[in-house]
């Protein structure tokens, strides 16, 4: 019975094992795809084989010297860019998603329900239709093409995003607070001493997933920016490199690009998973 | 069925009685909803009526101050010493002031007709084309939305103005004294702590997200379309007809067919993709986490990374990667004796595309499934397994008995989010496919296009904003009515302390 | 003999040109008088460089330029050269790539914030001219841009206004908006390169790739024009017009090109024409067709091996057909609400002038407009603007096409290359030649 029961468990964590082998093959191969091809040295756009057949980094020292010939691509500046708004971004959006949810979660007062119904609604119109608004507003303002606007786009609607946080909130005990309470402590001081210090799962959970964003999003940037290069992201700039002008002396270049993008923002992921996981996990169940 | 045979059930079976009973309980809990809309609506009247009636009673017990008041916003206040407070209501009227006739009214003045002077061409007396500019719908309806808002807004300001002035005279007649800035700033860290905290992010999201929402609310009873494009030409309010183009099959029948036909398919999308990631996702999570398997971060990591890397980028290779000449059908060349099958994955039949977007999707959509899974695994309390397998319950009845019924408790809501989110899945569609295969019968849309691609394509390629509009609505309705169903009937809803 | 034959073929060359699509009533004769006759004050101008009268009071002047970005940098140049003759005013003008192809849709978008001179391909003219952004020709110069431009650029060019009165809308830049066979000589002999099924064949046997973009309206209506379906105008300015067809003409034609794909199945193949240079660079393509945009990188893959030719003919039950394209002009447009009209005006002019044009054909290899440009030996004796030219003999008339046209004759397309499509099936080539003709001319 023992020697049936360990053969069972060997024959079938084997088969874990391979089945895991092939499913992490199928997942990685698009991006073992990409870094061969970004040192690829032959051809202009998509070859017809697998495997380059010869090897360089001037993709990558083409991308940052700019040597591709046109003066419109300028990726160093697109990445900073990029990094610019996603730091302010990520910033503003943190501080008001943790805000939001720390009221709607923490606090009690007139109409909270009701608050949280709105916020739940508004976040579900489908976010192309305000695109044209957003940018005759931001046009009104005269911040269109720059990267304030960016900035304002990414981060004004984070605090709408509140369920995940507030659910995290909701299973920090109360009884904490009211200690507190009885200590003398204002909800303000509760809030940075008390809860805050908890939250180190979801507070990075939702950095990082505002730091992503900008790297991203290639639809409302590009409405904003226009045809004001100089001020493009990464997202939009390597997609310019895809388009009919650019495409033929580009498309190795944009590989090359994708992985920059792809590397730090991996490595964060990885670096914070066991964050992103807790945070979820805490805060999606409860919804 | 009483609560002893209900747990005598097996997991399964009380998800299938959960399952039956919500299904059952739609058209009830739909009339709770719409009750619970219309009794908020008349709930919202009787409040007008009554705000009016104070309005009234107030201003009859009011003394000159507060009189005052309801023409010049502070005066009591600053009569009853409360003077930063009265400063500040006095400023917001005169702001108001200035704005309106600065700004808002020359654009309100238009919203009915929504500007009349057309913009034109003429030439100057060189010969030189000049453009002379006559109204902009666009900028009048979107100022107007503005004017609006602020009125609103000020309106608000205005009632507190009367409500605080008589408020300040009572208190004096009672011989109290106003609280002072000081005790004021600490009240809003503590008591009113959640108007220091809300206050920012409500102003952010009324003006970037409410106001255009209204806006384009606005637009789908307008004809803002490429015939009537701003500022060359004008647009005005044309009622329900962009909605009605929907469903009328005699004269806009190629929209109507695709309304309908992407509406279909959207939904098969969305349920489709939901569960698929769903249950394959737990699958893979859970052999990721079964015991006596090694290396889990290595393996969570490869899946990781699929979240990691933008889509755009992603997904336009994997669109390489599937067309005639693309790396799967060389990788099918080495089964195929050599011979390169040259699959059209992407723009031949219908199915092939829908299920090539299906799979794809899976590849996006089962690395998030196994993030948020591993920690509810690792969550599930150690003393269910162990007084399981002291009955000497298998792993397979662990599996069904626990495991499963404790996800699928646990992460209802999830699946609710993610349902939705799919509705709305744009990156998937819009970059692997295009919405193609293209086809005869749709309207600015094509075989795998759902609801949103299509409502971007109408809004970036063709300008029928408002039709555009109209759909986002329907969108809207569909997605909202299924949530709020759903949310004030689950149980993590209701029990919101549970935890706590 | 031989005189005689040179004239018949002179009248069959004349009269497929008259044949061509974009002929319709609605354009013809722009009338170079209406400019001048409306009572202006201005005078005609007779070169690209005007009076100093024509900026009125403009000074300080800033505009921002589209052009493609291959020729940016050209364009700076003659900017530069532009601000050296005009050096009584100041001037602060940015070039900035955009692609022609999306002009239309940036300055639908917003106006205000595009280019106040951009190019533009002729079929986005009637587009533009109905949301009333972009400007007409200044009157001054219409005579003059009339005269010193071939008489197609201008025709396609001139759209009615709001009144009525037919308006000459853009400046022509180029003649030679459209695409033809381009080959590896090593691969594909120029005898091959005479006939579509020579072409494939030699493909075929070197194991390389034809490439066509089957799934691109743009070039899918090869498929319907050669089977002697014809585009004529537009019916009130939306609904696009056909010209009387023979149907069981075109369904044969169609159900020859199905034919041909299938037998060729691995050689024919449907990717977008950027494969092409890409496939001669690493040389798995032999031939494919491909336009004038692309020429240059084309020529830079394959060096020595470069061919080009008009599209081959495809034989439909024994008769040789020739391929019919789409072929269109490029404008230099000027936007309605520039701050400096008379500036842009005046740029634009000088930038489709005969020296700025020449300059382009020499560096960029674009085919001129500008009639005395094009009678220049850099132009007569280039091999791709030959066969561009030779191909717009067979073509239409890229200029008043609905914007319902491109996707259902892409979706022909798509069908008549997939692996399920039966060639032999002649009811289904019908039925899908008449929903796509059907669904051209639905407005939705």
């Amino acid at each position: 019975m023992i020697k049936s029961y360990k053969l069972r468990r060997i024959v079938s964590n084997t088969l874990i094992y391979a089945l895991l082998i092939i499913l992490g093959i199928i997942w990685i191969s698009p991006f073992v795809y990409l870094v061969m091809h970004s040192f690829r040295a032959e051809g202009l756009i998509a070859v017809d084989y697998l495997v380059p057949r010869e090897w360089t980094f001037q993709n990558y020292i083409d991308l940052f010297t700019g040597a591709g010939g046109s003066a419109s691509i300028n990726f160093p500046k697109w990445f900073l860019n990029t990094l610019i708004v996603a730091i302010f971004s990520c910033i503003i959006a943190t501080v008001s998603v943790l805000m939001v949810s720390y009221a709607f979660s923490r606090l009690r007062f007139k109409s909270r329900k009701k608050f949280m119904n709105v916020g739940m609604i508004l976040g579900m119109f489908p976010g192309f239709m305000t695109m044209i608004a957003i940018y005759y507003l931001l046009k009104a303002m005269n911040l269109t093409g720059t990267l304030v606007a960016l900035v304002i786009c990414y981060s004004c609607g984070a605090g709408l995003g509140f369920q995940i946080s507030k659910g995290f909130f909701d299973t920090v005990p109360r009884a904490l607070d009211e200690a507190a309470t009885i200590d003398g402590a204002t909800k303000n001081q509760i809030f940075w001493k008390i809860i805050l210090p908890m939250s180190k799962p979801i507070v990075v959970y939702t950095v990082l997933t505002s730091f992503i964003g900008p790297w991203t999003d290639f639809i409302l940037a590009k409405i904003i920016m226009g045809d004001n290069i100089e001020y493009y992201t990464v997202a939009i700039g390597l997609q310019k490199m895809l388009s009919n002008d650019f495409i033929n002396t580009y498309y190795k270049q944009f590989l090359a690009g994708s992985v920059i993008v792809a590397v730090p923002i991996t490595l964060l992921f990885l670096k914070m998973q066991k964050y992103y996981v807790e945070g979820v996990t805490a805060g999606g169940v409860k919804g | 069925m009483t609560y002893v045979e209900y747990k005598q059930l097996n997991p399964f079976q009380r998800f299938a009685y959960n399952f039956k009973k919500f299904i059952l309980n739609i058209p009830h809990a739909l009339a709770k909803f719409f009750k619970a809309i219309g009794r908020a609506i008349v709930r919202f009247f009787t409040g007008i009526g009554k705000g009016f009636k104070n309005y009234g009673v107030t201003f009859v017990k009011g003394d000159w101050a507060t009189k005052l008041s309801y023409l010049i916003f502070g005066v009591g206040d600053i009569h009853n010493g409360k003077y930063y407070k009265g400063i500040l209501f006095f400023l917001v009227e005169v702001l108001y002031a200035v704005f309106m006739v600065s700004f808002g009214w020359t654009y309100l003045q238009k919203f009915d007709t929504l500007g009349t002077q057309v913009t034109h061409q003429d030439f100057n007396e060189m010969g030189i084309p000049t453009t002379v500019y006559g109204d902009n719908s666009m900028l009048i309806l979107l100022y107007s939305v503005l004017t609006i808002v602020i009125t609103v807004v000020v309106f608000a300001v205005y009632i507190a103005n009367i409500k605080d002035a008589y408020r300040h005279q009572v208190l004096r007649a009672e011989g109290k004294k106003p609280t002072s800035l000081k005790t004021d700033v600490k009240e809003f860290l503590d008591g009113k702590y959640h108007i220091t905290l809300l206050s920012f992010p409500v102003l952010m999201i009324s003006i970037f997200n409410i106001l255009p929402l209204i806006f384009m609310v606005l637009i789908a009873f307008t004809n803002y379309d490429q015939s009537h494009l701003p500022p060359g030409t004008l647009f005005t309010w044309i009622g329900f007809d962009n909605f009605g183009s929907l469903f009328n099959f005699v004269d806009s029948a190629a929209k109507a067919t695709t309304f309908i036909e992407l509406t279909k398919w959207t939904l098969i999308w969305a349920v489709v993709a939901t569960f698929s990631n769903y249950i394959l996702g737990m699958i893979v999570a859970l052999m990721i986490n079964k015991k006596g398997i090694k290396l889990k971060a290595l393996w969570r990591t490869l899946f990781v990374i699929a979240i990691a890397v933008p889509q755009f980028v992603s997904l336009l290779l994997m669109n390489q990667m599937l067309q005639t000449n693309g790396a799967i059908n060389i990788i099918l060349e080495y089964f195929n004796g050599g011979v390169n099958p040259q699959i059209q994955f992407l723009n031949s039949t219908t199915l092939m595309a829908r299920m090539t977007v299906i799979i794809v999707n899976l590849w996006v959509g089962i690395p998030y499934t196994i993030l948020s899974m591993s920690g509810i695994l690792m969550n599930i309390p150690e003393d269910l397994y162990e007084s399981a397998r002291i009955d000497g319950a298998g792993p397979v009845k662990t599996f069904t008995k626990i495991t499963l019924p404790y996800m699928i408790f646990v992460t209802t809501p999830q699946l609710i989010t993610s349902f939705v989110g799919n509705i709305n899945n744009f990156n998937v569609i819009f970059l692997l496919t295009g919405g193609g295969p293209s086809t005869e019968e749709f309207y600015q849309a094509g075989r795998t296009d759902i609801l949103v691609t299509w409502l971007f394509n109408l809004t970036m390629n063709s300008q029928d904003y408002g039709l555009a509009a109209a759909i986002g609505i329907l969108v809207f309705i569909v997605c909202a009515t299924l949530s709020l169903l759903i949310y004030n009937n689950s149980k993590s809803m209701r029990d919101e302390e549970a935890f706590s | 003999m031989k005189k005689i034959l040179a004239i018949l073929m002179a009248g069959v060359l004349t009269a497929t040109a008259f044949a061509g699509c974009g002929e319709g009533a609605s354009n013809t004769g722009s009338d170079s008088g209406s400019g001048s006759s409306q009572g202006s004050q201005a005078a005609g101008i007779d070169s690209a460089v005007v009076d100093y009268k024509y900026f009125g009071e403009e000074d300080n002047v800033k505009l921002k330029v589209w052009a493609p970005d291959a020729a940016v940098s050209l364009i700076k140049q003659q900017i530069e050269e532009f601000k050296k003759t005009y050096s009584e005013k100041t001037f602060d003008i940015t070039v900035i790539a955009q692609g022609e192809s999306d002009a239309a849709t940036q300055m639908l978008n917003d106006a205000s914030v595009a280019a106040d001179v951009f190019g533009l391909p002729s079929d986005q003219l009637n587009k533009l001219v109905d949301a009333g952004v972009i400007a007409p020709v200044a009157k001054g110069f219409v005579d003059y841009v009339t005269s010193s431009n071939s008489e197609d650029t201008i025709k396609a060019g001139t759209l009615k206004n709001s009144k009525g009165e037919d308006t000459l809308y853009a400046y022509p830049e180029t003649n030679d908006n459209g695409y033809y066979l381009v080959y590896d000589n090593t691969v594909v002999t120029a005898e091959d390169a005479k006939t579509l099924e020579g072409t494939l064949e030699a493909c075929k046997k070197a194991n390389k790739k034809f490439i066509f973009d089957a799934g691109d309206g743009f070039y899918a209506c090869t498929f319907a024009f050669t089977g002697g379906v014809k585009i004529d105008g537009l019916e009130d300015g939306i609904t696009q017009k056909f010209v009387d067809y023979d149907e069981d003409e075109a369904v044969k034609t169609l159900q020859a090109f199905a034919r041909l794909i299938k037998k060729y199945k691995g050689t024919f193949t449907s990717l977008n024409v950027k494969n092409v240079a890409s496939g001669f660079a690493n040389g798995t393509c032999g031939a494919g067709v491909d336009g004038s945009w692309d020429t240059a990188v084309n020529m830079k893959s394959l060096g020595d091996k470069f061919g080009a030719a008009k599209l081959p003919t495809i034989n439909v039950d024994g008769e040789d057909k020739q391929l019919v394209s789409m072929f269109g002009y490029k404008y230099i447009g000027v936007n309605g609400s520039s701050k400096y009209p008379a500036s842009a005006q005046i740029l634009a002019l000088y930038l489709a002038g005969e020296d700025c044009q020449k300059q382009r054909t020499e560096e960029l290899g674009w085919g001129p407009s500008n009639i005395n440009v094009q009678k220049d030996p850099i132009v007569t004796e280039s091999a791709v603007l030959n066969a561009i030219k030779d191909q717009s003999l067979n073509s239409c008339t890229q200029v008043n096409i609905a914007s319902t046209f491109w996707t259902p004759m892409g979706n022909l397309g798509n069908k008549l290359v997939a692996d399920e499509w039966d060639p032999e099936d002649t009811a289904a080539t019908k039925k899908l030649l008449q929903d796509t003709i059907t669904n051209i001319r639905d407005e939705g």
